[in-house]
Order: C-alpha cells, then structure tokens, then sequence
C-alpha cells in the first residue's frame, strides 16, 4: 500500500464522514484497485447523494469496471447536480463513442467546449473524434448493461419528473430544480427535487410572483435600475431567481455544494430556454 | 378608496398599492376627512378620524409641554395589526394620515412610501382658492355630502 | 465600538461599496447606517427588509432553511443582505464593480456578530 493510500485511509477511518473518499477512491482507481476504489466511491456517494464531484468519480471507477451503463447512469446524475462539469460531459461523450455513436459523443463534446473553451483537450478531443473511425461497438452479451439512451436523452429528468411541453428539456438535469412561474404565481413549468415536488413547486410559485414584484421595486427605487437576479444562499440549497421576460419568473435550485456561480449560469441557460419556449407557445 | 378632491386620488392610490395598508384615513388637522380606503361604515370613519385627531391634538400638547418639535409620526404596534399617525403639511394646510396595517406589510415600507405619497400631494395641489364662509346650515349638509362621496353613494 | 458599528465599518472598506446599513427587517427600519451621499437608508431598510422577508418564506415553502445570504443584482449595481440573529440584516448597496465576493464574505462573518 503507497503512503498516501495508507494516510488517505487512515484519515477516513478517523472521520468517515470525511470527503478523503475522494481521493482515496481515485488512487484507488489509478493503482487498478477497482474493487476497493468501488466500494469507497458507493460509500461516499451514500453519505453525499448531492455532490457532483462523487458521483463523478464513481462514473471513473464503473468506467474501468467496464459497466458502462453504470458509468453513465453516473455521470448523468453528476451533470443533473453540476450541468456545466465538463467531466460528465467528456465522459459520456467517450462512452457514446465507445458505443459507436459518433454525433451523440460530438454533440457532448461540443456542450463541453461551450463550458470550458480554454481545455485544448477538448477542442482536441472533438477534432480526432471527427477524423478519426468509429471503434467497433463491444458484441452484445447476454449479462450486458443495457443500450445507451439517444444523445438527448443526456438531458433527460430523472424517473418520476413530469416533462412539461419540452421547456428545459435540452438542458442537462433537465426540469428537476427548475421553476417557470408566471406574473399570477402559476406555475408553467419544471418542478422541484424529491417526491412532492410538483406541489413544493406551486407551493413556491404562489411565492414567486410576489418575490419578482419586491425585487423590481427595491432594484428602481434604490436606483439599481432593472432587475437581473437574485442569489438565495440557504443551508439546504443556493438559488437563483431570474426574469426571462417582464411577465415570469425562473427558479433554479441547486445542492449547496455547487458553486453560486455555476447555479447562476445554469439559470441563464433555463431563463434562454424559457424564453424561446414561451416565444414559440405565442 | 375614495377622495373628496380629485387631485388626492392618485398619490393615494399608489400609496395604497405599494404599503398594502389596510385602512387609510386622510383628513385635516380638525378631523374633517378627506379621503378614506378600506372602511366599510361611515360611522367608523367619523369616529376613527375624530379619535385620530384626538390623538394628534394630545401628542402635540406632549410635545409642547416637553419643549421639542411637534411628533412627526405615531406608531401603535398590534398583535396582529398596527396603526400609524402622521402630520404633514400640504398647501391646503396640516393634515393628518392614519394607516392601519398587518403583517403582510412593515412600518419602515408603510412610512417609506407614505413620505412619498405625501411629496406628491404637495406637488399634485391645485393653487389656493379662498374658502367660502361656513354657514352653520350649510356644515350638516356638507357633511352630508362629504360622507355621501367618501361612500360612493 | 459596538459590533454594529465593527460590522458596518468593515464591510463599508470593501472596494465598490456604497453604503451599509443594519436594518430590523419585520420592521423596514434602520437601526443603523454608513452611507455615501445619494443612497436611501431609509428605503433600503424598508425594501430590503421586504424582501429578504419574502424570500425567506419562499425558501419555508421550499422546505429550505432561511436564507443566509442574498444578492439582488440590478442594471447598475446590487444590494446584498447577511441575515443576522434578533431579526437583524446586513445590508450593503453596491455599485457595478465591487468586490462582492470580498463584500460576502465580510457581510456573512459580520452578520453573525450583531447584537
């Protein structure tokens, strides 16, 4: 065992809360140890169902195994909690190739390029992806993982999400955490995380409305202009509230461990696909 | 809400639709009113504006007897619903505002936009026109009158 | 100096910001301020204090703990607000180009610190 598998370890059996599993798993995974980076990587994504980064590296780690099913189960849910992770989004492009699908595995590379277009290896990646020829697609085996979904599908909300008349159905995570309220406090679409989370997002719609009407009086009389934003720091979630026209209102909520920032951008994205939505529903 | 002049009926309205006030009471500084929102029988206006009045009167003589300015303002906080007075000026003389509010609204936004109703009240009066003399026949039937329009009967 | 007066004067040295103030927010009302010449104690109090209300009944509706931290952004700058104990918020209005991260991080440690 190297010396910083033996620290890694040690500190994880001080504190198994402790988010070491990180590391540990992925040095785990480097040395080839995929049975033990495995079982460190499902624990940590047990103790931390929200954070992107574990689920991410249990999408590495199932990728070795060669469950690639698995691995993109994985990196979907990394990109549903952190749609800008331009890892989740390489890896499934890898995984698309693999499975021979060229123009899914472009399309994800170019989603990536659009995050992080400073990574030479993306840009990289997506030119020898175009040059190069499609592997030959593993034969199917009786025990084997089923077919990878179409490309959109990437985008797809988990099982038991309503979709809504494909509002934000082209981003990554799809309608989960994403609300689109009207100037009344209806809610036109997207819903919020967890099992009554159609009625937890009317609840918040009814909220909505009246939050969109305070934020443009205080934005002019304080002489701040027009409204843009608001980030909503709480314990249990960051949010973003953002106008995509003078009449509604969109909610992005997302896991406290993922960047303002990133909420952020993940809500001007839904505000654009909001309103293209609503300009093509007239 | 209604105003016996015209030119109240705007800042009023603006004042309403941002404080969320319950009830509102303009009147003069010897209770005659002159605009009401929210009141649902004539007699509460009387009385409440009579109090209010009463109340003003009584904080002013406070105010004497402790040798400073006059109250600008009276805040009464409730349970479940609050009260503000308040004596401002306007070219028609001092008068007085009255605000009932709950806790869907706050004292600091009732006041906030109750100075700015009252700015614009003193920016919307028409010029001074010399009172008429009052008539003690007359006073019933303008009283009459007034609480007629205040009702919108 | 009171820990009002700490909070206000640490967060006032940020880069870009134009004013800070403690507010009482079920009231709107200063308890009190540090501001430049053209901002609005009084109607930052009031508005802030509406506002950060409401959200916290938007985050209870949510089933959210109550915010602690929001950043209004507008055209020409933002208003950000640090909820503190007893009711009270921090507020600090900014222009376009100021340091919010280092606001933030002032604003929160301050905003635990009022009394």
């Amino acid at each position: 065992m190297t010396d910083d598998i033996r620290a890694l370890t040690a500190r994880m059996a001080d504190e198994p809360g402790s988010l070491a599993f990180l590391e540990l798993a992925e040095a785990l995974r480097r040395r080839g140890q995929l049975d033990a980076a495995y079982k460190v990587a499902r624990g940590g994504v047990s103790r931390y169902p929200g954070l992107a980064d574990a689920h991410d590296l249990m999408a590495r780690v199932l990728s070795d195994q060669g469950d690639l099913a698995g691995a993109f189960d994985a990196w979907s849910s990394a990109l549903q909690l952190d749609p800008m992770r331009t890892s989740a989004l390489k890896g499934i492009a890898f995984l698309y190739f693999r499975a021979g699908d060229r123009d899914a595995a472009l399309t994800h590379l170019e989603r990536a390029l659009e995050v992080d277009p400073d990574d030479p290896a993306i840009a990289k990646a997506i030119s020898r992806l175009a040059a190069a020829p499609l592997p030959t697609p593993p034969p199917p085996v009786e025990s084997a993982p089923p077919e990878l979904p179409p490309a959109s599908a990437a985008a797809t909300a988990p099982p038991g999400a309503r979709r809504r008349h494909g509002l934000f159905e082209e981003l990554d995570g799809g309608e989960q955490g994403l609300l689109l309220v009207d100037g009344n406090g209806l809610r036109l679409g997207g819903r919020l995380a967890g099992e009554d989370g159609d009625a937890a997002g009317d609840r918040v719609a009814a909220q909505l409305a009246g939050v969109s009407r305070e934020a443009a009086r205080a934005s002019r009389l304080l002489g701040l202009g027009s409204w843009h934003s608001i980030a909503v720091e709480s314990p249990d979630a960051h949010l973003v509230l953002a106008q995509p026209t003078p009449d509604t209102v969109l909610l992005a909520s997302r896991d406290p461990s993922l960047p303002m920032g990133r909420v952020t951008l993940l809500a001007e994205r839904a505000a654009r696909a909001a309103r293209a939505w609503l300009e093509a529903e007239g | 809400m209604r105003a016996l002049e015209p030119w109240v009926v705007q800042p009023l309205e603006t004042f309403l639709a941002e404080s969320a006030a319950r009830l509102t009471l303009l009147m003069t500084s010897s209770g005659q009113v002159v605009a009401q929102h929210g009141f649902s029988r004539s007699l509460d206006v009387m009385t409440a504006a009579a109090l209010g009045a009463g109340i003003v009167a009584s904080t002013d003589e406070l105010a004497r007897l402790m040798g400073g300015a006059r109250f600008e303002a009276l805040v009464h906080h409730g349970q479940r619903q609050s009260c503000m007075l308040a004596v401002f000026g306007t070219p028609r003389g001092r008068w007085i505002g009255l605000v009932v509010f709950g806790p869907e609204t706050s004292v600091g936004i009732v006041r906030l936009f109750f100075d700015q109703m009252v700015q614009q009240l003193a920016a919307a009066a028409p010029r001074e026109q010399p009172a008429a003399p009052m008539l003690a026949e007359n006073f019933e039937t303008e009283l009459d009158a007034s609480l007629k329009a205040l009702f919108g009967r | 100096m009171t820990a009002t007066q700490t909070a206000l004067d640490r967060v006032t040295r940020v880069p870009g910001v134009r004013g800070a103030l403690v507010v009482a927010a079920a009231d709107g009302l200063v308890v009190a301020e540090q501001l430049m010449d053209g901002v609005d104690g009084q109607a930052a109090a009031a508005l802030t204090g509406s506002l950060v209300g409401r959200l916290a009944r938007t985050a209870e509706s949510a089933g959210l703990r109550p915010p602690a931290f929001v950043h209004l952004r507008g055209d020409s700058g933002s208003v950000l607000a640090a909820p503190g104990p007893d009711d009270l918020v921090l507020v600090a209005v900014v222009g376009p180009d100021a340091n919010l991260g280092l606001a933030r991080l002032e604003m929160i440690e301050a905003a635990g610190r009022l009394a």
